[in-house]
């Protein structure tokens, strides 16, 4: 009976490890070599796994820099935009007149091409850390505003009543149902909001910056090195699945209840 | 005359806040004696776009026509790759980590390649749209084609319905909310997309007319193309509210 | 399968057996061939040592133009069972479902038979007749001719006027009888109804249930009808299944010799609380067991 519970276990263990990300990953690690391998891929195309790997090893004190830059850029921009955001959307959230008055206007902000601002910004700011920062900021407020203000939106009536039964007011209100059941939505504009906050700060590295990984992938770009263009592409890769992973496990353990279908 | 009136309340507060703001714009650049290379004013910026108005049109009718198309393209192709990964599982299982790998890279950092891949033409542009919005539009319609619950499907299958006639029926209509939202974002991410690939490499397109502009420190036409640009988007997603409510008429 | 298959087909009053052939026999007459036929039934979930029996060992047979109620306790297996008879899931490979006296095969119930899920689900999207007619357009019916037909049958249903409404605008009770129109234009010989009015309030039901006697009556279709209330399931039936707790297997059944058409007002005549009497503690019985499941999975 023994050897077939742990066979069991195996099995299962197995089966839990083909469908996680690592294995995912892997697998499409070795498919890309393959492939290039098989289908004789130009390099002007697709660079071999291999060859791109080479190519990082050979310059990596300046990759792991730059990586590092951005990401400071990034996760800067990122929590400015969000407690900006957040706090936006829950002043519109409760002062009507705010949000009627101000939150077209940041309707219009984000039609403004960045690119257009990141030349401005860097006039602004100057060639710093501050103008990469503020572009990504730019790009992060808004999406955190409009889903936290869509989650305080749909709060259920239902249960804001219960809570006026009980005698709870405004700042009560807030902490114990609005706050908890806006956290869903807050999280997916949190989410949307990572990503964009990553394209900021790259973007605004185009516009003067000795180091980043916006800047590796123009001067990747202007002397025409394909495998240089790709390291940086897997990077930024690289970059976004960190955020996103470590956003989805800051969100499990924030709401780790299941929303109501 | 009532129905003014309702209309002019409502947009009151926009109104003033829009006020206060080209207030502290003038007031900036009036007390703080700011050079016009930084912050010019908003007049000179207006009257630029007018004197302007031509050269600039044709740089926004360039990059709309790469914006709509990259759209279009993206989006039928997300919709119907939606679609088939609902219809076929295993496809969905084989291609997603592919596409999350993807889309994990923000979609600036494929600009190079497609520049170098498809040349400075439109083209380059075209691709690159079309992959942002392609991946919005697949996200969003896997989830809405996937909303409908095992009863409506068993439903549908107790009528002796196919798979294929439970997406026409059941699911198509289901993901239209999901879908539409996912058009809704897909439009100034378009427009966003097209420029920032032009001001990367490009003929023609108000990217193009940045670049040069911000180079030639010409920051009156910068603005005045930012305008130009901001105008197009808002009217693209006006257009795009009207479709919403034409395609999921029923709410 | 296929030696309980091939008796249960030798067991049948019918010469010719041939599984691809759809129903009707030529020689049998419709009095003695049962519509509906299940022959030990089971249905079980999952692998040894963690396996469920939602359904063990059903037989029963239903006549055509019978109306056949089912009561049960919650989570014995009936919805389960209705999933097999639409032919959603297919029984486990020692026993089989036949249908107009033949066996059926996995999926080749689809579409035979007029199923109403619990839930009305309607599709928010379509006005009140395209609901309707949802089935109809599975079907192949062209949707002219299909609206036309439900148009007719509106003021039947208590739905003259409504035919371009969408379903929120509906209350609970209008909803149910768009979902009972869908399923009467699907024109099926038999109706499986499960718990169709178990969301409405008392007096909604108490009306429905007139309803479904006379569309019934007029239409003369075979209606399988599963319900948890036993007034209900007295007052339509003409037989009453009982069925045990999970596994759910039928432990009685009991004639209904109240004459047809029912007075509503029949509830509290001696006939009918006789009936109602002996069947309370037949369920009473199997709703402990069943509610005692419920507390030791908790």
């Amino acid at each position: 009976m023994s050897t077939a519970a742990t066979g069991i276990s195996m099995a299962a263990g197995a089966r839990a490890f083909l469908r996680s990300p690592l294995f995912a990953a892997l697998a499409l690690a070795l498919v890309w070599e393959l492939a290039v391998q098989a289908f004789r891929i130009s390099p002007r195309y697709l660079p071999a796994l291999s060859a791109v790997l080479r190519d990082a090893w050979s310059i990596w004190p300046q990759l792991l820099a730059s990586f590092n830059r951005t990401l400071l850029e990034t996760l800067l921009g990122f929590a400015a935009g969000a407690a900006f955001g957040c706090l936006c959307g829950i002043t519109f959230s409760y002062v009507r007149l705010m949000e009627r008055a101000v939150f077209p206007l940041f309707v219009v902000s984000q039609t403004v091409p960045v690119v257009a601002f990141g030349a401005l910004i860097v006039i602004w700011f100057g060639n710093s850390l501050l103008a990469k920062v503020v572009t990504a900021f730019f790009l992060t407020f808004f999406p955190v505003t409009v889903n936290t203000l869509h989650g305080l939106a749909s709060c259920d009536p239902q249960r804001i009543a219960l809570m006026r039964s009980f005698g709870a007011k405004g700042p009560t209100m807030f902490f114990k149902l609005a706050l908890p059941s806006a956290l869903p939505q807050i999280l997916v504009g949190l989410r949307l909001g990572i990503g964009l906050s990553l394209v900021g700060s790259i973007v605004g590295e185009w516009f003067g910056e000795t180091l980043g990984l916006g800047v590796m992938l123009i001067e990747a770009m202007n002397s025409d090195q394909i495998v240089r263009i790709w390291v940086v592409i897997v990077a930024c890769g690289l970059m976004g699945a960190l955020l996103y992973s470590a956003l989805t496990l800051i969100e499990r353990k924030i709401i780790w209840w299941r929303a109501e279908a | 005359m009532n129905f003014k009136r309702i209309n002019f309340k409502r947009f009151l507060p926009v109104a003033i806040s829009l006020l206060v703001l080209i207030g502290l714009w003038q007031g900036a650049i009036a007390a703080f004696e700011i050079p016009p290379f930084v912050l010019p004013s908003l007049p000179a910026i207006l009257k630029h776009a007018v004197s302007e108005f031509k050269p600039l049109s044709a740089s926004l009718g360039a990059t709309l026509l790469e914006a709509a198309s990259g759209y279009v393209l993206g989006a039928l192709c997300g919709l119907l790759l939606a679609m088939a990964m609902v219809l076929v599982t295993p496809l969905e299982r084989g291609l997603m980590p592919l596409c999350v790998a993807i889309n994990s890279v923000p979609i600036v950092a494929y600009t190079p390649l497609c520049l170098i891949w498809f040349g400075m033409g439109p083209a380059s542009k075209i691709v690159l749209i079309a992959l942002a919005v392609g991946f919005t539009i697949l996200v969003n319609a896997l989830h809405g084609l996937k909303l409908p619950e095992e009863a409506a499907v068993n439903l549908m299958r107790s009528f002796g319905a196919s798979p294929v006639g439970i997406m026409r029926r059941l699911r198509l209509p289901a993901a239209m909310p999901s879908v539409v939202s996912g058009l809704r974002v897909a439009v100034p991410r378009s427009m966003i997309v097209a420029i920032v690939g032009e001001m990367l490499g490009a003929y023609k397109g108000l990217g193009r007319v940045i670049y040069e502009s911000t180079q030639q420190v010409n920051l009156l036409n910068v603005w005045a193309a930012v305008l130009f640009a901001s105008l197009a988007s808002m009217l693209l997603y006006g257009l795009l509210v009207w479709v919403d409510r034409k395609l999921v008429w029923w709410r | 399968m296929s030696e309980s298959l091939a008796e249960s087909v030798k067991a049948a009053p019918m010469p010719l057996v041939n599984e691809a052939a759809p129903a009707a026999p030529a020689t049998a007459s419709p009095a003695t061939q049962p519509l509906l036929e299940l022959v030990n039934v089971w249905k079980r979930f999952g692998e040894a040592p963690r396996q469920t029996v939602a359904v063990s060992s059903v037989n029963l047979k239903i006549e055509p133009g019978e109306f056949v109620t089912l009561v049960g306790p919650s989570g014995c297996g009936k919805s389960t069972l209705f999933n097999m008879i639409a032919g959603l899931l297919a029984p486990d490979s020692d026993g089989s479902v036949l249908f107009g006296g033949a066996a059926q095969r996995d999926g080749q119930l689809l579409g035979k038979v007029s199923f109403m899920p619990q839930r009305d689900l309607l599709f928010p999207w379509r006005t009140v007749l395209d609901n309707a007619i949802l089935a109809l357009e599975v079907e192949g019916v062209p949707r002219r001719q299909a609206r036309e037909r439900a148009e007719a049958m509106l003021p039947e249903f208590g739905l003259g006027g409504f035919g371009k409404h969408y379903p929120h605008q509906l209350s609970g009770g209008m909803r149910q009888r768009v979902a009972l129109m869908r399923t009467f234009l699907f024109e099926r010989d038999l109706l499986l109804l499960d718990e169709p009015f178990g969301a409405l309030d008392a007096l909604t039901r108490t009306r429905m249930q007139q309803w479904l006697l006379d569309l019934w009556t007029k239409h003369r279709r075979t209606v399988l009808f599963i319900t948890h209330d036993i007034d209900e399931a007295i007052y339509l039936g003409d037989r009453v299944l009982v069925m045990t707790a999970r596994p759910g297997t039928v432990k009685s059944e009991q004639r209904i010799a109240l004459e047809r058409p029912r007075d509503p007002a029949i509830v509290t005549s001696p006939g009918f609380v006789a009936i109602k009497r002996h069947l309370l503690d037949e369920i009473e019985e199997e709703s402990r067991k069943s509610f005692l499941q419920e507390e030791r999975q908790a």
